[in-house]
C-alpha cells in the first residue's frame, strides 16, 4: 500500500516539474493516436454510411465479418502488418519498420471496424423520414447524406471517441511496429511496460495517471459539445 | 395534364398495395384522397412526389415519362414536394428548417432570409423564427412542415393528412393556407384526408381509394358484414346485431366473401319514403333525421338507423321531400345501391 501511495505522490510531483520525457511520450501516444483516429474516421465513418444505408447481396455477411474485427487483437494485427513492412515484407523498401508511420498504419487497421461498426449504429438510429424530407425537399444524395450525418452526430463522435480511446490505451501495435524507442516510437503504454519491466514503477504510475486524466479530458469535451440534447442522444 | 398515369401499381413484400388503371390529375387543382387506412392513400403521394418507384407502370408528369433515375428525379422533386403526415424537423431553429430547401439549391442568404420571413408570416409563425424546432407544439410543427415546403414554391405540393392529430384552430389554418396558395399562385395541391368535410369544402375533385384501387363512391356508408348466410339467390348481410340487408347472390360465389367483406350503400341511390308510402319487408330502414346541409347543389341529408346514414338528394328531391330535422322516415334502399367491397 505504502508503494502505491508513494508511487502516486511521485508521479504527481513528475507531472507538476514537466518532465522533458514524460512530454515527450504522452507528445508522441496524443500525435499517433490522434492521426490514427482521423484517417480511420475518414474511412470508416463514409464506409459505415454506407453500410446502413445500402441494400446488397451479403450484406448480413459483412456486417458480421465487421463486428468479428471488433474482437481482433493487437497482436494479430501487429504480426500482420510487420509482415508487410519488415525488411523481407512486400513495402519493406518503404523502411515503415519502428516509425510512427508503422504505428498509425496498425492503429488504423484496428479502429476502422470500431468506428464503422458504431457509425452503422449511429446512422440506422436516425429516423427514416429525415432522408424522406431532405429528398422532397430536393437535395441531392450527398447533401441527403450530410443531413443524416448532421442529426447522427452525437452517436458519431462516440464512435470517433471511443475510437480513440482504444488506439492510446493499446500496447500491442505500438510495441510491435513502433519498437518503444525512446524519443521517438515510445508511447505512454510502451512507457508504462518498460518501466514496470524495470521495477520503476513511479514514471509508470505518472503516465498511467497522465493517460486517464487525457481520458476524463476529452470525455469533459466531448460533454461540453453535445449539450443538453446529446446526452439523451447518446 | 399535371399527372397521367398508367396501369400503376405497387408491392410490398409481393402484396399489391395500389392498382391505379388509370389516374389524370389536372394542374392548379386541389384534389383530395379519402379512403379507410391501408387503402393506399400515403403510397400513392410518395409515387406522385417521386420518392417510391412504383412496381409496375407509368406515370408522367406534364407530359413528360418519368424514367426514375437519378438525374430526372432529381429535377422532378425540385419541382414537387410532400408534406409528410407525421412531420420531422431537423435539428436547430425553425428559420433553419425553412431555408433547407433553398440552401440546396444555392441561392443567396440574403434571398433565403427574405422568403423565409415571407412564408413563415404565411403560415403564421413568425413570432417562432428563432425557437428550435423540436419544440414545437403538433399543430405549430405540422405548419413549420408546411412553410418548409412552400420557401421552394413548389408546383405541386402533396399533403398526407395534413390535418391528423391537430386541433380545430390549427386545422382551419392550414386549410385556409392551403386554399390561398391554390387560389393566389396556382399550385396544384394533392391532399389526402380521412375528413369529408374537409375535401368538400376545399377539393375541386375527391378521389376515394379502396383497397389500393379508385372506387366510384365516396368514402362512407361502409359497414363491415358481420355474418353472411345464402338464402336461395339472397345474402343475407348482417351489418350490426339488428340490422340486416338483403343482396342479389349474382355474381358472387359464397366462398369468395369472407369476414373482412364489407358493404358499401350508394348514398345517391337511397330513396327516402314518402310519409304515407308503405314500406316493404326487406331492405328498408326507419330512422331518425339528424342533420341536414347542402353539399354541391345537392343536399346532404344524415339519418341515424341504428347506424348513420348519410343519404345525397338533388334540390328537387329535397323540395319535393322536404326532411325536417328529428322527422321520423323510413329509407329504401333498391337493387344496386348495396354492394360489396372485397380485399383483392
Amino acid at each position: 500500500m505504502d508503494l502505491l501511495q508513494h508511487s502516486i505522490q511521485s508521479a504527481f510531483l513528475l507531472l507538476l516539474s514537466a518532465d522533458p520525457e514524460l512530454l515527450n511520450i504522452v507528445w508522441v501516444s496524443l500525435k499517433v493516436s490522434g492521426i490514427s483516429t482521423i484517417i480511420a474516421s475518414f474511412i470508416g465513418i463514409p464506409c459505415g454510411f454506407v453500410l446502413a444505408y445500402s441494400s446488397f447481396y451479403g450484406k448480413r455477411f459483412v456486417l458480421t465479418c465487421l463486428n468479428t474485427l471488433l474482437a481482433l487483437p493487437t497482436v494479430v494485427i501487429g504480426l500482420l502488418v510487420y509482415s508487410f513492412i519488415s525488411r523481407r515484407g512486400i513495402f519493406g523498401s518503404l523502411e515503415l519498420l519502428y516509425t510512427q508511420k508503422a504505428m498509425i498504419i496498425g492503429q488504423v487497421i484496428l479502429i476502422i471496424p470500431l468506428i464503422a461498426s458504431l457509425s452503422i449504429a449511429a446512422v440506422s438510429r436516425i429516423d427514416s423520414r429525415y432522408r424522406k424530407t431532405a429528398l422532397t425537399l430536393g437535395a441531392t444524395q450527398k447533401q441527403m447524406a450530410w443531413v443524416i450525418l448532421k442529426e447522427a452526430r452525437y452517436g458519431i463522435t462516440a464512435a470517433i471517441i471511443a475510437a480513440f480511446g482504444r488506439v492510446i490505451a493499446e500496447i500491442g501495435i505500438s510495441m510491435m511496429l513502433g519498437g518503444n524507442a525512446k524519443g521517438f516510437t515510445r508511447t505512454m503504454t510502451t512507457a508504462m511496460a518498460l518501466e514496470y519491466d524495470k521495477g520503476e514503477f513511479v514514471l509508470a504510475v505518472a503516465l498511467g495517471l497522465t493517460l486517464m486524466s487525457i481520458a476524463f479530458a476529452i470525455n469533459l469535451l466531448f460533454h461540453f459539445f453535445q449539450g443538453r440534447d446529446g446526452i439523451n442522444v447518446v | 395534364m399535371l399527372y397521367e398515369t398508367r396501369h400503376l401499381t405497387q408491392s410490398f413484400k409481393g402484396k399489391k398495395v395500389l392498382d391505379l388503371a388509370r389516374l389524370r390529375l389536372e394542374k392548379s387543382k386541389i384534389y383530395a384522397l379519402t379512403g379507410a387506412n391501408g387503402a393506399g392513400k400515403s403510397t400513392l403521394l410518395n409515387l406522385l412526389s417521386f420518392l417510391d418507384k412504383p412496381t409496375s407502370g407509368e406515370i408522367y408528369f406534364c407530359g413528360e415519362r418519368v424514367k426514375h433515375n437519378r438525374h430526372q428525379l432529381l429535377a422532378l422533386r425540385r419541382r414537387v414536394v410532400l408534406v409528410d403526415q407525421y412531420p420531422i424537423h431537423f435539428t436547430g431553429p425553425v428559420w433553419k428548417n425553412v431555408e433547407f430547401g433553398l440552401k440546396i439549391r444555392g441561392i443567396s442568404k440574403q434571398d433565403r432570409t427574405k422568403r423565409t420571413k415571407e412564408v413563415l408570416e404565411l403560415v403564421g409563425m413568425e413570432e417562432f423564427e428563432y425557437a428550435e424546432a423540436h419544440n414545437l407544439s403538433g399543430g405549430e410543427s405540422k405548419r413549420l412542415a408546411l412553410a418548409r415546403a412552400l420557401a421552394i414554391n413548389p408546383e405541386v405540393l402533396l399533403c398526407d393528412e395534413p390535418t391528423a392529430n391537430v386541433d380545430m384552430e390549427n386545422q382551419e389554418a392550414i386549410l385556409n393556407i392551403l386554399k390561398e396558395i391554390n387560389t393566389v399562385h396556382g399550385t396544384s395541391i394533392i391532399l389526402s384526408t380521412h375528413y369529408l368535410s374537409q375535401s368538400r369544402k376545399l377539393a375541386h375533385h375527391t378521389l376515394v381509394l379502396e383497397h389500393g384501387q379508385l372506387a366510384d363512391t365516396r368514402n362512407e356508408n361502409i359497414f363491415k358484414c358481420e355474418s353472411i348466410t345464402e338464402e336461395g339467390d339472397i345474402l343475407c348481410c348482417k351489418i350490426n346485431s339488428k340490422i340486416v340487408l338483403h343482396l342479389s347472390a349474382k355474381g358472387f360465389t359464397f366462398q369468395k366473401i369472407n369476414k373482412s367483406s364489407k358493404l358499401l350503400i350508394d348514398s345517391k341511390r337511397i330513396k327516402m319514403l314518402q310519409k304515407s308510402e308503405e314500406p316493404t319487408k326487406t331492405n328498408t330502414l326507419p330512422g331518425t333525421i339528424t342533420h341536414v346541409e347542402k353539399d354541391n347543389g345537392n343536399v346532404r341529408i344524415t339519418v341515424n338507423c341504428g347506424i348513420t346514414l348519410y343519404l345525397s338528394l338533388t334540390m328537387d328531391d329535397y323540395l319535393m321531400q322536404k326532411p325536417m330535422i328529428g322527422e321520423q322516415r323510413t329509407m329504401l334502399f333498391p337493387d344496386g345501391a348495396i354492394r360489396f367491397s372485397m380485399k383483392r
